[in-house]
């Protein structure tokens, strides 16, 4: 596995992480099913 | 006078106010009753205007529309569904501080035209607001077939409000509604509601007020609607008298002393007789009910559904149907999207991705990965929806009001109330909207034990689990097996509500009036909306954590780079860390261990991540379709989907055919697991703690971690300790390993 490639697997990661941060924790956990509003603070 | 010449009489009548008319946005709030028929109204005027958010502050539903309608702006903003205008639950909370604090310029009160008096008794509070209100007189469709008729012109001299017959599901009186709300708004103080006369005792202790509060707050009292105002200083509703700042009046104490004496009750109770007797007085006038000779069809299903012995049993039933139904019309287009995710779809990710030079990795992260992952959940979708579907159409339909009051007996038995299964019937979705509706209930105690219980509902995350196992180990009764999973769940809930309520939540259960909505036939339109706003989360699931957990758990399971057994990866060893806990209940392997941990985030990634885990191996030597092959394969095998799914629904028998649908991941699971173990597992996955979502939703609802932990560590231990009676007591029993 080569710099490149670390690289961008390392991107990766980062970017899965912070999809993860950004729906579950930064908005306090989904919304839920009724609505979807829960989100929209 | 014609109506074109009223309206320019009126138009002229705002330009001389002092404002254009025609420029202004006019905002319109929407309060009504539940069951009232509100949100199909507004779905059917805003449609896909409307925009969902929530309250600020609160996890109350706020839904708000803006559009044009006769050249006019109009902001429509929907209020929480409530019976009446008292602090009680948040909704009517939230409902009194937006038309008191924010004072639109119209109120559009819906009320139910077949339930005519209890929906006035809010509009007669409302009126004591003092802001112009249309009256949508709706569902009078149903009410004309019943055979009632309601003088809605007597109705408007009475109340000097303008009143219009609706009917939201059938789409009409709408145009009319809106036009009359128009008129209303343009010309407010001519339209101003008829103040109510409550008797004499309560307008002299009101007068005497009046005078007395004006002479000692007048800045307050030009700030607030002023009857209302007075009206809940007799009340000494808390909530105002905090908002003010006020304690202790003397002239209060002495305008409600003669009050007090001559009824003989709390203010409230006397106030709140003086409301129903208005309302009930006014239906009288109204409306007029022809004689009934026989039981009208509501009540003659209800003898049968509400019956103290039936009424369970039927439920029980109407479950296993719905169970039925809904496995049976979606499994043919769940093996169709498992065979495009595996086919097609993997295929054209490597034609896309080896051409550009991309490392063998990603296309292994691409199709190892994301598409087995996602996948994985993504063919459970359909099942989802039409399980939506069916739980919409009998919310809809009014039988699952029924079921809570089914389940009223049993619930106060563990203490609580029937409206406290009202969240857990939501929780059959998801828990986080169980979790909060669970605001709606007034004492704090049953909060938080409903909010406890909430999580032991098996939603729908929870399907894809269950729908995987019953198709290898239960092929035969997969209906049944996942019904009785349903039912595991509500009976440990009642289990653990009385466990609860003996150590924790020590205290009698309120009593509270339950709604029973009349049996409506609900409409196509309406079902698919409900089944869509239940639905899309499951979709926005898939294309935000489920898509990055799969990415993750791609990596846990190759990384030491190069491992060449996934056992020896970090998932497999944190697995392998934890498995010997799951060796008494009969899945001690490091498989479903890492499955486990991965599901904590949602349920149905232990899908997503066995998807991973087992993903078979490629076969280099197969022959490859060209893309034409592949498309033609993706619209015969949906065709063939449609075609298996209606017979199945005609009962109409089916060629015996070979499933080679995610046969691999089938195969694998097949030899870990016995039929006694799956099954203690489809337990523990229903049963250990809620997802972080759940968890996040109880922290937030709550305000302290403290409910979150009872919830995560009491769940995790009814789980293990369910699946080792489960397993351990079926092997005693003979039922196999």
């Amino acid at each position: 596995m080569g710099v490149a490639d670390v690289i961008i697997a390392g991107a990766i990661v980062a970017g899965a992480c912070y999809i993860l941060y950004a729906t579950l924790w930064k908005k306090k956990g989904c919304c839920g099913c009724e609505g979807g509003s829960c989100c929209k603070k | 006078m014609s109506t074109q010449l009223k309206h320019k009489e009126e138009e002229l009548d705002a330009e001389l106010s002092g404002h254009s008319a025609a420029a202004r946005t006019i905002t319109v709030a929407v309060a009504g009753n539940p069951n009232s028929g509100k949100s199909t109204l507004i779905n059917a005027i805003a449609g896909t205007r409307l925009h969902v958010g929530n309250w600020a502050g609160v996890t109350v539903e706020k839904k708000e529309a803006l559009f044009e309608f006769g050249g006019r702006k109009i902001r429509l903003v929907d209020l929480p569904g409530t019976y009446s205008l008292s602090p009680y639950s948040q909704e009517e909370i939230v409902a009194r501080d937006y038309l008191v604090h924010e004072r639109p310029d119209l109120i559009i009160n819906v009320v139910d035209a077949t339930n005519l008096e209890r929906n006035l008794y809010l509009t007669v509070q409302i009126m004591e607001l003092g802001i112009p209100v249309v009256m949508a007189l709706n569902i009078y469709d149903e009410a004309t077939e019943k055979g009632y008729r309601i003088d809605a012109r007597a109705m408007e001299e009475m109340l000097g409000i303008a009143v219009v017959p609706t009917s939201a599901t059938k789409k009409t009186g709408l145009d009319e509604l809106l036009a009359t709300a128009l008129r209303v708004a343009d010309a407010p103080k001519q339209r101003a509601p008829k103040k109510l006369n409550y008797g004499e005792d309560i307008e002299v202790a009101c007068d005497y007020l009046a005078k007395s509060f004006r002479t000692s707050y007048p800045a307050l009292i030009d700030n607030y609607p002023q009857r209302w105002l007075l009206l809940k200083l007799m009340e000494q509703d808390d909530h105002v008298m905090k908002e003010l700042g006020l304690d202790n009046l003397d002239f209060l104490d002495q305008a409600l002393h003669h009050l007090r004496r001559a009824h003989g009750e709390d203010i409230e109770s006397i106030m709140a007789d003086a409301r129903y007797s208005l309302a009930s007085g006014l239906t009288r006038e109204v409306l007029h009910k022809p004689e009934l000779r026989q039981t009208e069809l509501t009540e003659k299903i209800d003898k049968l559904v509400l019956n103290r012995f039936l009424g369970i049993p039927i439920f029980m039933a109407a479950m296993w149907l719905l169970f039925k139904l809904t496995f049976d019309l979606s499994a043919p287009f769940g093996d169709w999207i498992g065979a495009m995710t595996e086919g097609p779809f993997k295929r054209w990710a490597s034609a896309i991705l080896t051409p550009l030079g991309a490392p063998d990795w990603t296309v292994s992260l691409v199709n190892d990965g994301i598409i087995a992952g996602v996948g994985s959940v993504l063919v459970f979708v359909p099942v989802i929806f039409a399980m939506m579907f069916f739980i919409t159409f009998l919310e809809g339909s009014g039988y699952m009001a029924r079921a809570a009051f089914v389940m009223d007996r049993t619930m106060h038995s563990i203490g609580l109330h029937g409206k406290s299964f009202i969240p857990m019937l939501l929780g059959f979705g998801c828990n986080v909207p169980g979790i909060y509706a669970t605001r709606t209930l007034e004492n704090p105690k049953d909060k938080v034990l409903t909010a406890l219980l909430v999580p032991l509902m098996s939603c729908g995350a929870r399907l894809p689990v269950y729908v995987l196992f019953v198709g290898i180990f239960f092929p035969s009764n997969s209906s049944t097996v996942i019904w009785s999973l349903y039912i595991m769940g509500i009976l440990l809930a009642i289990g653990m509500g009385l466990i609860f309520k003996r150590t924790l939540f020590r205290g009698e259960a309120p009593m509270f009036i339950m709604e029973l909505p009349p049996y409506r036939m609900p409409s196509l339109h309406s079902l698919c909306v409900h089944t869509w706003e239940k639905g899309k989360h499951f979709l926005f699931k898939a294309g935000t954590y489920i898509f990055a957990v799969s990415v993750l758990v791609w990596f846990l399971l190759n990384l030491p780079w190069g491992v060449e057994h996934k056992r020896d990866s970090y998932l497999g060893q944190a697995g392998a860390a934890i498995a010997p806990i799951f060796q008494p209940v009969g899945f001690g392997t490091w498989e479903a261990a890492s499955s486990l941990i991965t599901g904590v985030i949602a349920k149905e990634i232990v899908v997503g991540t066995m998807g991973e885990i087992y993903a078979p191996k490629k076969d280099e030597k197969k022959e490859v379709p060209t893309l034409q092959e592949d498309l033609k394969e993706v619209a015969t095998s949906f065709g063939e989907a449609c075609v298996k799914a209606v017979k199945t629904l005609l009962y109409l028998p089916q060629a015996e055919e070979q499933e080679e649908d995610r046969a691999g991941l089938k195969a694998a699971i097949g030899g870990s697991f016995t039929p006694l173990s799956a099954y203690a597992f489809m337990a523990f996955v229903l049963l250990y703690m809620p997802c972080v979502v759940a968890i996040a939703a109880m922290r937030q609802e709550f305000g302290t971690w403290k409910w979150a932990g009872v919830g995560l560590l009491y769940q995790t231990a009814l789980a293990w300790g369910a699946a080792l009676i489960i397993y351990q007591g079926g092997r005693l029993l003979g039922l196999g390993g």
